[in-house]
C-alpha cells in the first residue's frame, strides 16, 4: 500500500501533489496581492493572540504588544473564570510567543494583545479559550489568532455563538486545524478562515483548498520562531501556519480598512499562490 | 437486622456486577492485563510505526503538580521510568501546557529540552515528535514522545497527523485502564464505610474472600490498606457481611475471567 494513503490529516490538502490550480475571473482577477496588501505594514491593526500569553519584551516583538489580560479557570467564579489585566505580558510556554513573532514579522506595525488563557490549570481549559475569546471580542480587537481549539462536543454552541458575534461586530478570526481530522471548535465553522501547515517556507505563499472545511494552507514546517525566555526555536505544526495568515490578514485589513470579514476571504483566495488570474 | 438495608444492597451488589461486567466487555478487547503492559505495548508500537529510536510516555502526577515517566522503550529505556518533573519544564512540560503537539529537530539546542535530565540519563536525543494525550472528556492526561527519527533527520507533518490519530487511541486505552484502577480502590473505600456501619462478627469467610479476590496485592501500601480494610471488616453485622462476600465474590470472578494478577496501586 503506498504511503501516502496513511496520510490522515487537513494537510493532505497542501502537499505538492494535491494543490488544485485555481482561476480568478471577471472583476476578481483584477485583486493582486500587490492590490491587496503592498506596501502596507498592518499599522494600527489590533491583533489579540489567544495562547499561551505573548513575551512583550521578547526582542523579536519590537514593542508591539500593547496589552493583554490572563483568563483564569475558577471553579468558584461566575461562569468559572476570572480575568486580569496583563500589561505586561509573559508566556508561560513559547507557544504564543511563537505566534506573535511569526504575525509581527508579517505585520510589523500591528498592535498585539495577549490572551493568556493556557496554564497548568488543565480543568477548564475549554471555558478560558471560550471566555479569552469573549474578551477579544468585547474589546474591539480586529484579527484574533487561535492557535488551538477544543473537540468538546458541549463547546460547539458556545463556540458557534462566538464566532457569530465576532463576524458581525467585523472581526476576523484565524484558527488552526486540530492535528487530527476530528471536529474540533471554532476551527471549522465557516465564518472563521480555517488554517493547516504546507511544506513550503516563503511566508506569503499560501494556498486555498477548493475542499473545505479546511480553506488555507500556510507554512508550518520547520519554521523558526521566537520562544519565550528571549529564545528562538524551529518548530513544526499547525499552529504556526495560522498567524501566517493572520499577518496577511493584517496587512489587507490596514490597506483596506472598509473591507468586511467575507471580502477578506475573497481577497485572500483571489491572492492564493495556487489562484491564477485570468489574462496573466 | 433490617431487611431494607439487606435489600439495599443486594442492590449495590447487583449494580456493581453488572458495572464489572460492562467493563470486562467494553475494556476487554483495548486492555492488556495490567496498565504497565498496556503503556509498554502502546511505546513499543509507537517506536516501530514512526521509525523512532525510542518512545516514552509520561503521565500526569496531579498531588505533585509533576509529569512522570511510566514507561519508555529503545536507548532511553527504563532507567527513566518514575523520574518526574514540574508541568512547565522540558518539551513535554510544554506539550502538557498547550495541549497541542510538537516536533523539532534540534533538540540538543532545543532550550525547553530538559538538558541537565537528559545527560544524566546519558541520552540525547537529536528529534523528537511529542504528543498530548488527551481524554475523550478532553483532559490532558499525558503526553507521549517518540525520539530520534531512524530514517530522516527529524519527524515532519505527516508523522505529527498518524501520531495525533494514534495518541487518541492510546490515551482513550490508558484513561480507561486507570478509571478500572479507580473502581478498585473505590472498591475497597466503598466496603470500609460499609464496614464502619455496624459492630460484630467473626469474618473469617469474608477474610478468606477478600484474599482471594486480591491474591495479587502485594505491596507494603496494598496490605496496610487492606489491613486497616480486615479491622473494619470484624466489626461488621451479618446483612452487611453477606453483602461485603457477594461483592468481593463478584470481584474475584472478574479478576479469574482478566486472569493475570492485577495490582492496587
Amino acid at each position: 500500500m503506498p504511503e501516502e494513503t496513511l496520510r490522515p490529516a487537513w494537510s493532505q490538502h497542501f502537499t505538492p501533489d494535491a494543490i488544485q490550480e485555481l482561476l480568478s475571473q471577471g472583476p476578481f482577477a483584477k485583486i493582486t496581492p500587490e492590490w491587496a496588501w503592498g506596501d502596507s505594514t498592518g499599522k494600527g491593526i489590533r491583533v489579540a493572540v489567544v495562547d499561551s500569553g505573548v513575551e512583550y519584551d521578547h526582542p523579536a516583538l519590537e514593542d508591539c504588544v500593547r496589552g493583554g489580560v490572563v483568563v483564569e479557570y475558577d471553579a468558584k467564579a461566575k461562569d468559572n473564570y476570572r480575568i486580569k489585566p496583563d500589561d505586561k505580558p509573559l508566556d508561560v510556554s513559547g507557544h504564543g510567543t511563537a505566534c506573535a513573532g511569526i504575525i509581527h514579522s508579517l505585520a510589523p506595525e500591528a498592535e498585539i494583545y495577549s490572551v493568556r488563557v493556557l496554564g497548568r490549570n488543565m480543568g477548564g481549559r475549554a471555558i478560558q479559550f471560550a471566555a479569552g475569546l469573549d474578551w477579544a471580542i468585547e474589546n474591539n480587537m480586529q484579527i484574533v489568532n487561535l492557535s488551538l481549539s477544543t473537540s468538546l462536543e458541549e463547546f460547539f454552541g458556545l463556540f458557534h455563538d462566538l464566532t457569530d458575534q465576532a463576524y458581525f461586530k467585523n472581526m476576523n478570526l484565524i484558527s488552526a486545524v486540530n492535528n487530527i481530522p476530528e471536529p474540533s471548535y471554532p476551527s471549522l465553522y465557516s465564518s472563521v478562515i480555517s488554517v493547516a501547515a504546507h511544506e513550503g517556507h516563503d511566508p506569503f505563499t499560501y494556498y486555498y483548498n477548493p475542499n473545505p472545511p479546511v480553506e488555507f494552507g500556510a507554512p508550518g514546517i520547520d519554521v523558526e520562531v521566537a520562544w519565550n525566555k528571549k529564545q528562538y526555536l524551529v518548530c513544526t505544526g499547525n499552529s504556526f501556519a495560522a498567524p501566517h495568515i493572520t499577518g496577511i490578514t493584517a496587512l489587507i485589513r490596514a490597506k483596506h480598512p472598509e473591507l468586511t470579514p467575507f471580502q477578506i476571504k475573497t481577497v485572500l483566495l483571489a491572492c492564493a499562490t495556487n489562484t491564477k488570474r485570468q489574462g496573466r | 437486622m433490617n431487611p431494607d438495608k439487606d435489600i439495599n444492597e443486594e442492590k449495590l451488589s447487583e449494580q456493581l456486577q453488572r458495572l464489572l461486567i460492562s467493563i470486562e466487555a467494553s475494556g476487554r478487547a483495548v486492555l492488556p492485563k495490567s496498565n504497565d503492559v498496556l503503556l509498554k505495548s502502546i511505546v513499543d508500537a509507537a517506536a516501530r510505526i514512526f521509525g523512532a529510536a525510542a518512545a516514552s510516555i509520561l503521565l500526569v502526577n496531579e498531588e505533585e503538580e509533576a509529569l512522570e515517566f511510566k514507561v519508555s522503550t529503545g536507548e532511553a529505556d527504563h532507567d527513566l521510568v518514575g523520574t518526574k518533573f514540574p508541568y512547565d519544564r522540558g518539551i513535554a512540560g510544554y506539550v502538557f501546557m498547550t495541549g497541542q503537539p510538537i516536533a523539532t529537530s534540534n533538540v540538543r539546542e532545543d532550550k525547553r529540552f530538559n538538558q541537565d535530565f537528559a545527560k544524566s540519563t546519558g541520552y540525547v536525543p537529536n528529534s523528537i515528535l511529542a504528543t498530548p494525550l488527551i481524554s475523550s472528556d478532553d483532559r490532558i492526561i499525558g503526553v507521549m514522545e517518540v525520539l530520534d527519527k531512524i530514517d530522516a533527520t527529524s519527524f515532519d507533518l505527516h508523522d505529527m497527523e498518524l501520531m495525533g490519530m494514534f495518541a487518541q487511541q492510546a490515551a482513550m486505552a490508558i484513561d480507561m485502564s486507570q478509571q478500572i484502577d479507580s473502581i478498585e480502590q473505590a472498591l475497597i473505600r466503598g466496603l470500609k464505610r460499609l464496614a464502619k456501619e455496624d459492630k460484630t462478627q467473626d469474618t473469617s469467610d469474608l477474610k478468606s474472600t477478600l484474599d482471594h479476590a486480591l491474591n495479587g496485592a502485594n505491596r507494603s501500601s496494598d496490605l496496610l490498606e487492606l489491613a486497616d480494610l480486615f479491622n473494619d471488616i470484624s466489626a461488621l453485622g451479618e446483612a452487611e457481611r453477606k453483602a461485603c462476600i457477594q461483592v468481593l465474590t463478584t470481584f474475584a470472578e472478574y479478576r479469574k475471567s482478566t486472569s493475570a494478577p492485577r495490582r492496587f496501586r
